[in-house]
């Protein structure tokens, strides 16, 4: 759970995006349900999701694409619900096919300022100020199809930030892209963010692009908000059970609660006993709940009766099979859960343990995380 | 520019404008206009159809007379005779033109492709009365085919069942919407993957096995569309049994306009409500068995 | 068609096809071959002349038939277009595709002497309860709404075209990206601006088709107008009504051919344009579906 920044100044100014009691239905549908969000000026936020979960649908409503069934949008305090979206302070780049075929560059990235009613000759300042942003100068004249998906994606972004608007949605805008390019343009979009300095908020169900570019993430499933928080603290301490089953390889495991007392829990798994903090959770004894623990922190040894095995914080099981991915070596342990568990590890093992046989998986005290959602 | 700056909106846009809020009317009016001069009009028909009989119009009231008058008398019988033949020429177009609306999907190139539609479009430019009318020195005792025919020595005596028979009607029909046939069965081949046609010939399947297991239950929704319409205008297109028809021959659309060239208005309402209670019943049972919805999936 | 499939095969195919479209055409074009023998249809000797298409213009009936129909033409595109274009937008958003589809199209399937005869009564008893309105009211001005005129035959065209052009369209609509008005929208043009500038545009082709589609149509129909029309003469029913009894003039048929040439030539010029840009809008096309995604 994270802080929302600065609590303690009386005069506060509103913050860039606000969603309150947001809402969503299409008939029997509910594609958004009570979704609370506060997006502070000049940040870059993140929607992160599975697809189909809301995030799309959240960023569009934010947009003026579609009206909230329930509860408001407000842009820089003021409510917009009403507002179309060319009556928003919002500008937007789409996932493809957004570019207008029959104008060239150019045009593109002007049309926003000709219906503004700029002069032809400030047009066309602005918007080749807008293209050199995006490093594509001397491509004025060529038309969207004569683009590759990247320079389509940048001239997108082009006649976004032409407008100057202070918030810039982002729909996907990589979904299309080969994976290396991605990555390529992934930094390029943190580094035009800051730059500008204007608050994008940008859609994604990949997790690496979310942690690249963002300040904040917030993650959308099944219409709800599940959590929130900066990009370190949702990989690292995510506190519903959904966020570490979605952010980054945990190893998810579910048991009973058997005692509790203070910070430590303890939960029995599949018949082990299993010691984790509490961190200020409210849990009861007998209840259900899940465990995570990231499996580069997941470490697995053949001797049970290594040193490093602490009580309580280890699990026995049969060795399946290993998984080679060149920089990683992923483990996997059939540790009788049902799924197999994962041990990551960076080196390589010389002998690879056999199948079936019997080892210990481990980790440090602390490194395990409870969650009860 | 305050406007493109992105601060505060100013409180007077918080209103959307007149123009958006009550723009929403206008895509209806099209849907309105329909209802109000053809459904209405249609459903009409069976109220007015009951109507009694007067010297030039007609009189509200309750009066079977006009059904009466069309069941039973000769006119059914010939109103059932050319569903029948209609019916033949729809075999017949579907027969002709579906081989080539799958030829079109499949061997030819997809820019080319709306160049032959085109090509079928063509016929339509010219009135079908001209093309119809134009048969008749085609088809006539000493016309074109018999002359040519008896020229080539293939028969001594000319044909005289081309015209002014039910065969001419056909060859008519036929004539006039094979066209049909080719754009719906064109559309209806949308619903079939170019792939069926390779996965048909690794596993050996002949062009028959093929047709009847695999594109005709996709296609069938576009072809039932096309086979309605060209057996309603069969039946309902008075000039065919007209200017091609041997004596006496009558089709549901030439009933109607000689009933109200007959000044008898009922009967005229009574033959269009069962041509359209048959219309609703046919495509009702399409849409049962098909999905009529499927059609315009490709559009969609 | 691939590597492997009988070239032979390929062209008996091409061959049945072209056979078709002549057969389909040969009333056409026999037509063509009367409208320039001098001693008319059916003589015995064939003269090749020009005459009868000088003729046309002098023949007043004729000629005063072809400007109704002209003016009906236009008339009924003027209104069948644009509702073919709301109807299709509607069709878009709305959540009741069928009924629309249905309302729309439903006229495709009635037979055209049945539409108009129901149309005629409907009209006709129209006409006579405006008629008692007015006298209820103690007004005659609306007397003569719905008699049988230009207005109903102009009605009866509308509901005859719109399912034609409506097709067209939805089809040409079907390629358009919504996206685009999207971004539009997000670049701050209203509704109808972003329809202009972005969507239209787009469309313009098929808007075009549909326009020449619908003036075709109502050139070459027959029934329906000459049902309700009242008491002016076009296009077909003096052809049909020559035909039925003294036969055509030949004037008419030059007129006919002459128009059936003009379509011709219509049609023939889409096809070679298409032809000569194949290569480029296969590219273009090509393009479009799948930018590279690796810059």
């Amino acid at each position: 759970m994270s802080a929302l920044g600065n609590t303690d100044m009386t005069a506060t100014k509103p913050a860039a995006v606000e969603v309150r009691g947001l809402a969503k239905h299409y008939g029997s549908v509910i594609a958004l349900q009570d979704v609370n969000i506060k997006i502070e000026a000049g940040e870059y936020f993140v929607l992160l999701g599975p697809s189909g979960g809301g995030k799309t649908t959240l960023l569009r409503t934010i947009g003026g694409f579609h009206k909230p069934t329930k509860g408001a949008v407000l842009l820089h305090g003021q409510d917009v619900s009403h507002l179309p979206p060319d009556k928003r302070p919002t500008s937007m780049v789409f996932q493809s096919y957004a570019l207008f075929p029959h104008m060239n560059v150019l045009q593109n990235v002007g049309y926003g300022l000709k219906v503004a009613g700029l002069s032809k000759r400030d047009n066309q300042d602005k918007s080749a100020a807008a293209l050199e942003l995006v490093g594509l100068t001397g491509f004025e004249s060529r038309k969207p199809h004569e683009l590759s998906g990247g320079q389509q994606q940048r001239v997108q972004l082009a006649r976004a930030m032409v407008l100057e608007r202070d918030i810039l949605l982002l729909d996907e805008p990589l979904a299309a892209l080969d994976a290396q390019l991605r990555k390529d343009m992934c930094l390029e979009l943190k580094h035009l963010q800051e730059k500008v300095g204007i608050t994008f908020i940008h859609v994604t169900h990949n997790q690496e692009e979310a942690m690249t570019v963002a300040d904040r993430i917030a993650l959308i499933a099944s219409g709800e908000l599940v959590e929130h928080g900066n990009a370190r603290d949702i990989y690292r301490a995510p506190d519903r059970t959904f966020t570490a089953s979605f952010v980054g390889e945990n190893n998810m495991m579910s048991g009973a609660v058997t005692d509790v007392s203070g910070d430590k829990v303890t939960v029995t798994v599949n018949d082990t006993v299993v010691h984790v903090d509490r961190r200020d959770k409210a849990v009861s004894t007998g209840e259900k709940v899940s465990l995570s623990i990231r499996s580069e922190l997941t470490r697995m040894t053949l001797d049970p009766d290594d040193a490093q095995v602490q009580s309580g914080h280890a699990l026995t099981g049969s060795y399946r099979e290993a998984v080679y991915l060149g920089l990683t070596t992923s483990h996997l342990v059939d540790v009788g859960t049902g799924h197999d568990l994962v041990c990551r590890v960076v080196d390589d093992l010389d002998v690879l343990p056999q199948k079936d046989q019997p080892v210990t998986l481990y980790w440090r005290a602390g490194d395990l995380r409870l969650h009860t959602q | 520019m305050s406007e493109i700056s992105g601060g505060m909106i100013p409180a007077a846009t918080y209103k959307a404008s007149l123009m958006e809020r009550s723009s929403g009317w206008i895509f209806y009016v099209p849907i309105v206009f329909m209802i109000l001069f053809f459904a209405i009009p249609m459903a009409l028909t069976v109220v007015f159809s009951f109507f009694e009989r007067t010297m030039f119009w007609m009189e509200p009231g309750f009066s079977l007379k006009a059904y009466e008058n069309f069941f039973f008398s000769a006119r059914l019988k010939n109103f059932l005779s050319s569903m029948y033949y209609s019916l033949i020429a729809v075999v017949i177009c579907f027969i002709l033109g579906f081989p080539i609306a799958v030829f079109l999907r499949r061997s030819v190139p997809q820019v080319a492709q709306h160049r032959v539609i085109l090509l079928f479009i063509l016929p339509f430019m010219v009135s079908e009365i001209i093309r119809i009318f134009a048969l008749r020195p085609v088809l006539q005792r000493n016309g074109l085919i018999n002359t040519a025919l008896q020229n080539l020595g293939i028969i001594d005596e000319p044909l005289t069942i081309l015209i002014y028979s039910h065969t001419g009607v056909i060859i008519g029909e036929v004539l006039s919407f094979l066209p049909f046939i080719v754009f719906a069965g064109f559309l209806a081949m949308e619903a079939v993957p170019k792939y069926i046609f390779e996965v048909c010939d690794d596993i050996g399947a002949g062009p028959f096995a093929r047709f009847r297991d695999v594109i005709l239950p996709l296609a069938a929704p576009g072809i039932f569309a096309g086979s309605v319409f060209i057996f309603v205008n069969g039946i309902g297109v008075a000039l065919l049994p007209n200017i091609l028809g041997g004596p006496g021959a009558v089709n549901a659309g030439l009933i109607a306009t000689q009933a109200i060239a007959a000044l008898d208005f009922p009967l005229a309402m009574a033959i269009s409500a069962i041509m359209m209670l048959t219309l609703m019943g046919l495509l009702y049972i399409g849409h049962r068995i098909f999905d009529l919805t499927k059609i315009l999936a490709p559009i969609n | 068609m691939n590597d492997y499939d009988n070239i032979w095969g390929h062209r008996a195919k091409w061959a049945y096809l072209l056979l078709i479209v002549f057969v389909l055409m040969s009333p056409v074009f026999y037509v063509m071959y009367i409208s320039f023998n001098l001693n008319g249809f059916g003589a015995a000797r064939y003269v090749f002349t020009w005459k009868w298409y000088g003729m046309i213009f002098s023949d007043q009936l004729l000629m005063q038939a072809l400007r109704w129909t002209m003016t009906l033409a236009v008339m009924t595109t003027i209104v069948t277009v644009p509702f073919a274009l709301l109807a299709a937008k509607l069709y878009k958003i709305s959540e009741q595709k069928l009924l629309i589809v249905f309302l729309m199209l439903a006229p495709l399937f009635v037979a055209p002497d049945i539409l108009g005869s129901a149309l005629l009564v409907f009209f006709k008893n129209l006409n006579g309860s405006f008629k008692s309105l007015g006298v209820l009211l103690g007004t005659d001005m609306f007397d003569a709404w719905f008699r049988l005129s230009f207005l109903t035959a102009w009605i009866g065209l509308v509901i005859y075209t719109i399912p034609y052009a409506f097709i067209v369209i939805l089809i040409t609509m079907g390629r358009f990206r919504t996206e685009q008005t999207e971004a539009a929208r997000a670049c701050g043009a209203s509704g109808w601006r972003a329809f202009w500038d972005i969507e239209f545009p787009q469309i313009r082709a098929g808007v075009f088709s549909a326009c020449s589609f619908t003036v075709i149509l109502c050139f070459n129909e027959y029934t329906r107008t000459s049902l309700l029309k009242g008491g002016f003469d076009t296009f077909t029913t003096v052809l049909v009504s020559q035909m039925l009894n003294e036969g055509m003039s030949e004037q008419s048929y030059a007129m006919s051919s002459f128009m059936s040439f003009v379509a011709i030539a219509f049609i023939g010029g889409i096809i070679l344009y298409t032809l000569v840009r194949s290569e480029a809008l296969a590219r273009e096309a090509r393009a479009k579906a799948e930018p590279i995604m690796s810059t």
